[in-house]
C-alpha cells in the first residue's frame, strides 16, 4: 500500500510536521512507500519533503493520502481532486476570533480552513482526530466514518544530553518554569507571566521563566507580552524565540515544571513530553488539554492566578506530591508510544 | 475575571483534578493555608493581586487599521457615486412650453393672422416712435450688455478663486490625513524597532552569557 501525505507547512519544530515525518517513518518501517507533500516548508527539509503540486506524479486510485488538516489553504483542492483514497487527520483550528487584533491574514485562514473542513463531508473516506475532542468537532461537522488517532510522536529525541552552555547558565539552583508553543493569542502567554509574576513574588523569587516558542508573524503579541513583563516588573523570564530541537530537549530537561495555561488546544504535544520528561505538569482545561492529559498532573478549572502561583509553589517544595503527580504522568504518558498510535493509525488504513 | 478567594469560596475540585491517588483536598487545603499566611503577613493586599488579575495586553495597533477620517466629509457621497450616473447641471434642465390647443388656439391663430394683416398699417403708424424706442433699446442694451459682461467676466474671476480655494482646502486637509496616517504608521514602526531593539539586546546578552558558560566549560 502506498500511503503519501499532504500538509499546508512543514515548520522546522512543528508538532504537526514532526508526526508526518514520524508517520511516514512508521509506515516506511512496515514496508510501505510513503512520501510527504507540502504547499511550504523549512529549506531543512528541502530532501525529505515534495512540493505538493507534484503529486500528479505519484497519484494512483490505489493510493491512500492522508491530509493533516489545520487550515485553510489551496491544498486542500489539490487533495479534494486527488483520485487516491483519501483520509484527513484533524489537527482542529484555532478559532479565527483569536488572532483579529494580532494577524488578520491568519484568523481570514482559520476562518476559510472552517468552511474547508464542512466542504469536505463526503468527500473523504475517513476523517480521523488526534484527539476525542476533534474527532468530535469532525463528528458535529457532519462526517460519518470517524476515528481517533493519538498524535504520533518520538520521544526518543528526549535521550540526547543537555546543550551544556545551557546547563551552565540555567543550571544554577533557581526554580526553573517551562511553557512550550507558539507566541500566539490563544496560548495566553500573558497568564503564564501573571501567574509566574505572583509565584516569583509571593512564594520564590529564585525562579525563573522559559518561554520557548516562534513568535515571528506576531511580533505585536510578543511585543505586548513585553511590555507587560515590563510594567509587571517581573524578573529573569527568558524568551528563546525559535530553537533548535536539542536546545528544547535542554529547556525541558532544566525545567521542574511545565506551566500551559492555553484557552485552545487541539492535542497539546509538549504535555505528554513533559510526562516523559517527569515534568510535573499544570494545565488549564480548555480543548483537547483534559484528554491528553489522561489522568496525568494536575489540571487547572479556573484561572485564578494566586491559587496556581500557590499550587505551583506547593508541587515544588512537597516531594510526596511531586512523586504522585509524576507517577501520575508516567502511567498516562503510555497512551502515546510510537507503536501503539502507529498501530492505531495503520489499523485504520487498512479499514479503507 | 478569575475569581478571587475572598470572593467566592469554591470546592477543592472545582478548582483542580488530578488523578485519584492524589489527595485534591489536601492540596487545597495547603494552598488556601499559604495564600492565608501570606495575606496575614502583609505580603501583599488583594487589591494589587487584582490589578494585575485585570491588567489588559495592550497590542500596538496594525498601520492599516489607521484610518482616512477627512475623507468621507470631504468627499460625501464618492464612495456611493456610479460609472455612468447623470449627475445634475443646472444648463441642462429642458423647460417645456406650453402650447395652446382646442378654442382657445384656434381664436390664437384667428388673432395672429388679424395681426399680420393691419401689422404695415400699425408699423406706419407707429414707426417714428418705433425708431426711436429702436435707438433707445439698442442703447440701453449695449449699456446692459455692456454691464452684463462685465459682472460676467467678475463672476467667473471669482468662482474661478473659489473653486480654486476648494481644491486647495481639500488637498491641504488630504495632505494632512497623510500626515497624521504616516505619523502613526511611523509611531507603530517606531514601537516594533524598540521591541526588536529590546529583543536583540536580550538575545546578545544571553549569546555573551553563553559565550562565557562555553568558555568556562572548556577552560575548566
Amino acid at each position: 500500500m502506498k500511503v503519501h501525505q499532504f500538509l499546508t507547512s512543514y515548520s522546522y519544530g512543528d508538532a504537526i510536521g514532526n508526526e508526518a515525518l514520524e508517520i511516514r517513518d512508521f509506515l516506511r518501517d512496515r514496508g510501505h512507500d510513503s512520501e510527504i507533500f507540502a504547499l511550504f516548508y523549512h529549506p531543512r527539509y528541502a530532501d525529505q519533503i515534495i512540493n505538493y503540486l507534484e503529486y500528479d506524479k505519484f497519484s494512483s486510485p490505489d493510493n491512500v493520502i492522508i491530509f493533516h488538516f489545520s487550515i485553510g489553504s489551496p491544498v486542500t483542492k489539490k487533495f479534494l481532486r486527488a483520485p487516491d483514497k483519501k483520509v484527513i487527520i484533524y489537527h482542529n483550528i484555532t478559532p479565527h476570533e483569536f488572532f483579529l487584533d494580532y494577524h488578520r491574514v491568519l484568523a481570514k485562514d482559520c476562518y476559510k480552513g472552517r468552511v474547508e473542513l464542512k466542504n469536505l463531508v463526503g468527500k473523504v473516506d475517513l476523517a480521523l482526530g488526534d484527539s476525542v475532542y476533534n474527532e468530535s468537532e469532525l463528528r458535529e461537522v457532519g462526517f460519518t466514518e470517524t476515528g481517533v488517532v493519538p498524535l504520533v510522536m518520538n520521544f526518543e529525541k528526549f535521550q540526547q544530553e543537555i546543550v551544556p552552555a545551557l546547563e551552565e547558565l540555567f543550571d544554577d539552583g533557581k526554580t526553573n518554569i517551562l511553557f512550550v508553543g507558539r507566541i500566539i493569542p490563544n496560548k495566553m502567554v500573558e497568564d503564564v507571566v501573571k501567574i509566574f509574576h505572583l509565584y516569583q513574588e509571593l512564594f520564590n523569587p529564585n525562579s525563573r521563566l522559559f518561554i520557548v516558542g516562534e513568535y515571528r508573524g506576531f511580533e505585536r503579541y510578543y511585543s505586548a507580552l513585553l511590555n507587560l513583563v515590563g510594567e509587571l516588573r517581573v524578573k529573569n523570564v527568558h524568551f528563546t524565540g525559535h530553537i533548535p530541537d536539542e536546545e528544547l530537549i535542554s529547556y525541558f530537561k532544566l525545567s521542574h515544571l511545565y506551566l500551559h495555561m492555553s484557552e485552545h488546544e487541539g492535542f497539546c504535544a509538549p504535555i505528554p513530553e513533559s510526562f516523559y520528561l517527569n515534568i510535573p505538569v499544570v494545565a488549564y482545561n480548555a480543548g483537547a488539554v483534559k484528554e491528553t492529559m489522561n489522568n496525568g498532573g494536575i489540571l487547572v478549572n479556573q484561572k485564578d492566578f494566586i491559587r496556581v502561583s500557590a499550587l505551583i509553589d506547593h508541587i515544588l517544595t512537597d516531594s510526596p506530591l511531586k512523586e504522585q503527580i509524576i507517577r501520575s504522568q508516567e502511567k498516562a504518558l503510555k497512551k502515546y508510544l510510537k507503536n501503539k498510535t502507529g498501530k492505531i493509525l495503520l489499523d485504520h488504513l487498512q479499514r479503507l | 475575571m478569575p475569581n478571587t478567594p475572598e470572593e467566592k469560596p469554591y470546592a477543592p475540585d472545582e478548582f483542580i483534578s488530578a488523578n485519584r491517588e492524589i489527595d485534591v483536598v489536601q492540596i487545597m487545603d495547603t494552598i488556601k493555608k499559604r495564600i492565608r499566611e501570606k495575606k496575614e503577613s502583609g505580603v501583599f493586599k488583594q487589591s494589587e493581586i487584582d490589578e494585575i488579575v485585570d491588567m489588559e495586553l495592550l497590542p500596538l495597533p496594525d498601520f492599516l487599521e489607521v484610518p482616512n477620517v477627512y475623507e468621507p466629509h470631504l468627499y460625501p457621497g464618492e464612495a456611493e457615486a456610479r460609472p455612468g450616473k447623470k449627475e445634475f447641471h443646472p444648463m441642462e434642465v429642458a423647460f417645456e412650453v406650453e402650447e395652446g390647443s382646442g378654442l382657445r388656439g384656434l381664436v390664437k391663430k384667428i388673432l395672429i393672422k388679424i395681426r399680420k394683416i393691419l401689422f404695415p398699417l400699425v408699423r406706419f403708424m407707429v414707426r417714428p416712435i418705433y425708431n426711436e424706442l429702436k435707438q433707445f433699446s439698442v442703447d440701453r442694451f449695449n449699456e446692459n450688455a455692456h454691464n452684463i459682461f462685465k459682472n460676467t467676466e467678475e463672476i467667473a474671476y471669482y468662482r474661478h478663486l473659489v473653486l480654486q480655494s476648494k481644491e486647495y482646502i481639500k488637498l491641504l486637509h488630504n495632505a494632512l490625513n497623510n500626515l497624521i496616517t504616516e505619523a502613526s504608521k511611523l509611531k507603530i514602526d517606531h514601537e516594533l524597532l524598540k521591541t526588536k531593539i529590546k529583543v536583540l539586546e536580550d538575545k546578545m546578552e544571553f549569546l555573551e552569557n553563553r559565550e562565557r558558560a562555553i568558555e568556562k566549560k572548556i577552560f575548566r
